[in-house]
């Protein structure tokens, strides 16, 4: 195993995944990768379809049935030993997922056995991982259910239709941390909830990420949401990551045409914008991708070389990757615009 | 209108006689316990088999022939005596009152079966039908019951891995087989049963297996009977055992499929349960619960389901009592064994509505409400 920096928990190398379809292959996920520090937030942000969540999938090996790793590895570091989670047997596995790596996926409400009591499930999860004392399950589950400021004891011993929507989210949240892994996962973890509810999650993610100190990965479309969680930002186009940096350089100093995209997309407090730009056309067919840069067919400033090379992701400063030909031209409309 | 007045005048008066007070507390009272639930079924279920009982009363004295013409028909043949001899003897010998008309016989059954009386046979006086009944029935829910938990439970085994692994070679042909388990009747099993391995390959000798045991037993907790009792039984429950079987699976298997898609199965193996809590405690229990309903709902056919079967096997059960009753048109008998069967129906459909709940707890808080 590669040695990891001591501050790395997690590291994804060239990770590549296909769906074998009728159609024929859907390129997912393209030479993706990245790194993740302790106890950083780190957002996935894309259209639907974009391919962030076969990048989490892959991260716990939970891929649908027809989907192959084509090339790369992942791997996560802890207490000083790494492992490629694509090599795992079956059982090592088992013990990985939950306790060095929780998913909390999207749309919590049906996310609980509905004939089983929220302790059962608890108790389920802590002795899948070797925990055999009721009491000490009840005792950690209690106090997490308590950090996402629910009432624990009715909680505990309810059924799942008997909370609601947001207080099943908060519920999960609570399970998702109950092995204290490293890494915690979270797909859309405020859609479908009401823009209180959403505020709560934020919150209750907020103290427990200071209290637990685990690392973060998070899917949204929500960039408001990335925003203020995420500590590095990355940009997820038709399955390759296109841009990638500290949360600050990606919101005002984006370098990708995308990305910039998305951006003027959403209104602002700050600038009033009579109209929204909208991106043109819709995300590319992953069976049969455009040629060089995915995005030349939607890019306002695609030119010839975009169309006939792939350009890399490219460091311009220490923390902030961007993949584009053109990212001088984009700087500069931006300029003039402001 | 009634109902309005009696309220007003309770109000109006606040001290009023006992009998106003009654008619007033019952007028708001009723609506209130027709509202519950458990009530409201109950009573419904009374209704459907009322009104099944009568239907069959009619339809039993539609039937050409009666039983004194059945009788009679025999006694002439036999004896060679005027019609008018034989109507008479014929009529004397059994338990009905030549001059009453069908709407006083109906009125005398209700009346009777509201004293829970099912009277006696026409055609053998003396003979409650009650009694007969529970000489034949024992057998039958023996039986049909066996053959109904064995197939429930190799449905729900044998339906999961159909869905696990849908598509595959094992799917195949175990979805065959359960097509073809449903598609052929019960009754054709039943005489497949009999001329394949029993008559064509001499596996067992069908003639020693008529009836539910050993002639020269006697019934009680010897092992020679209960031995004797299970052989006898042996090719019905096999019979429906085969022909149910098929329904299982194929519904255990649509039942699961549906459940794997479910996000609490994806989430549970995320959360790295052991494979073995996935499926019993995940899938299995899921995918099992709709499955509960229809076994209570089929309890109830299970009683009319091997009528057929018990005659092929001359297996005496309530099938075979039924058949009987049909033949010599004893208007009581089978008035007997209809409310029986439509009675097993509708109770257990009532059951099943009653217990869903104790299986699944979200149906438990809106049973409530």
């Amino acid at each position: 195993m590669p040695a990891l920096s001591p501050e790395t928990v997690l590291r994804v190398d060239d990770l590549s995944i296909v769906y074998r379809t009728d159609r024929g292959d859907v390129r997912a996920t393209n030479d993706v990768s990245f790194e993740l520090k302790r106890g950083e937030a780190m957002a996935l942000i894309g259209e639907s379809g974009s391919g962030k969540t076969t990048i989490s999938l892959a991260l716990i090996r939970k891929l649908p049935k027809n989907a192959v790793v084509t090339k790369g590895q992942i791997l996560y570091q802890r207490e000083n030993t790494v492992q490629d989670v694509l090599g795992l047997s079956r059982r090592q596995l088992q013990a990985f997922r939950w306790n060095d790596c929780a998913m909390v996926f999207q749309g919590a409400q049906n996310a609980f056995n509905p004939v089983l009591k929220i302790r059962k499930q608890f108790e389920d999860t802590a002795r899948a991982h070797g925990w055999t004392d009721k009491v000490a399950i009840r005792k950690r589950a209690l106090s997490l259910l308590e950090l996402v400021r629910l009432d624990p004891e009715r909680v505990y011993e309810s059924f799942p239709h008997e909370l609601s929507g947001g207080m099943k989210q908060r519920t999960l949240l609570a399970l998702g941390v109950l092995l204290s892994p490293q890494v915690v996962i979270l797909d859309e973890p405020t859609t479908a909830l009401d823009i209180l509810t959403q505020r709560a999650i934020i919150d209750v993610l907020n103290d427990m990420q200071r209290q637990l100190l685990f690392s973060i990965i998070f899917i949204s479309h929500d960039l408001s949401l990335a925003a203020e969680m995420a500590d590095t930002v990355a940009t997820v186009y038709a399955g390759e990551i296109v841009e990638i940096g500290a949360v600050d350089d990606i919101f005002y100093r984006s370098l990708h045409p995308y990305t910039y995209g998305l951006l003027t997309s959403v209104p602002t407090l700050e600038h009033a914008q009579d109209i929204l730009q909208s991106i043109p056309g819709s995300p590319p067919n992953l069976i049969a991708p455009p040629s060089g840069c995915k995005f030349h067919p939607r890019c306002s400033f695609a030119s010839e070389q975009c169309q006939a090379e792939s350009p890399q992701l490219q460091a311009e400063s220490a923390s902030h990757l961007a993949a584009c030909w053109h990212k001088d031209r984009l700087l500069a409309s931006r300029e003039e615009g402001a | 209108m009634l109902q309005d007045q009696s309220h007003i005048d309770s109000t109006s008066q606040p001290m009023e006689t006992s009998a106003a007070g009654l008619v007033d507390r019952l007028t708001t009272s009723l609506p209130k316990i027709y509202r519950s639930y458990t009530v409201r079924v109950f009573l419904q279920a009374i209704i459907t088999i009322w009104a099944v009982m009568s239907l069959t009363f009619v339809l039993v004295r539609l039937m050409p022939g009666n039983p004194v013409d059945v009788l009679i028909e025999q006694i002439l043949t036999a004896e060679g005596i005027s019609y008018q001899e034989a109507y008479d003897r014929v009529a004397a010998s059994f338990n009905i009152d030549k001059d009453a008309t069908e709407l006083d016989q109906y009125f005398q059954w209700m009346g009777d079966l509201l004293r829970l009386d099912l009277g006696t046979s026409i055609t053998s006086p003396g003979t409650k039908v009650i009694d007969e009944i529970a000489r034949f029935l024992p057998w039958t829910v023996f039986a049909v019951g066996t053959g109904l938990l064995i197939s429930f439970v190799l449905g729900i085994i044998a339906g999961m891995p159909m869905a696990y692994y849908r598509g595959s070679k094992l799917d195949h042909i175990l979805s065959f087989f359960s097509s073809f388990s449903t598609g052929v009747p019960n009754y054709i099993w039943g005489l497949l049963i009999i001329i394949v391995p029993g008559i064509a390959w001499r596996w067992f000798d069908i003639g020693a297996l008529r009836g539910t045991y050993d002639v020269g037993l006697t019934p009680g907790l010897n092992a020679a009977f209960i031995l004797s009792a299970l052989e006898h039984a042996a090719l019905p429950v096999f019979t429906y055992v085969i022909a149910i079987l098929g329904t299982w699976m194929l519904s255990m298997k649509s039942s699961t499929t549906g459940v794997l898609n479910e996000d609490y199965v994806n989430v549970a193996e995320a959360r790295g349960l052991k494979e073995r809590t996935v499926i019993r405690s995940y899938v299995g229990r899921n995918a099992a619960l709709p499955l509960f309903t229809q076994l209570t709902i089929s309890i109830g056919f299970v009683l009319s389901s091997g009528v057929v079967v018990e005659e092929i096997f001359v297996y005496w059960g309530i099938g075979h009592l039924l058949f009987q009753s049909i033949t010599v048109r004893d208007y009581t008998s089978l008035q007997g064994v209809v409310l029986l069967l439509t009675a097993a129906i509708v109770f257990s459909n009532l059951f099943a509505d009653l217990t869903y709940g104790l299986l699944d707890p979200r149906v438990r808080v809106s049973g409530e409400k």
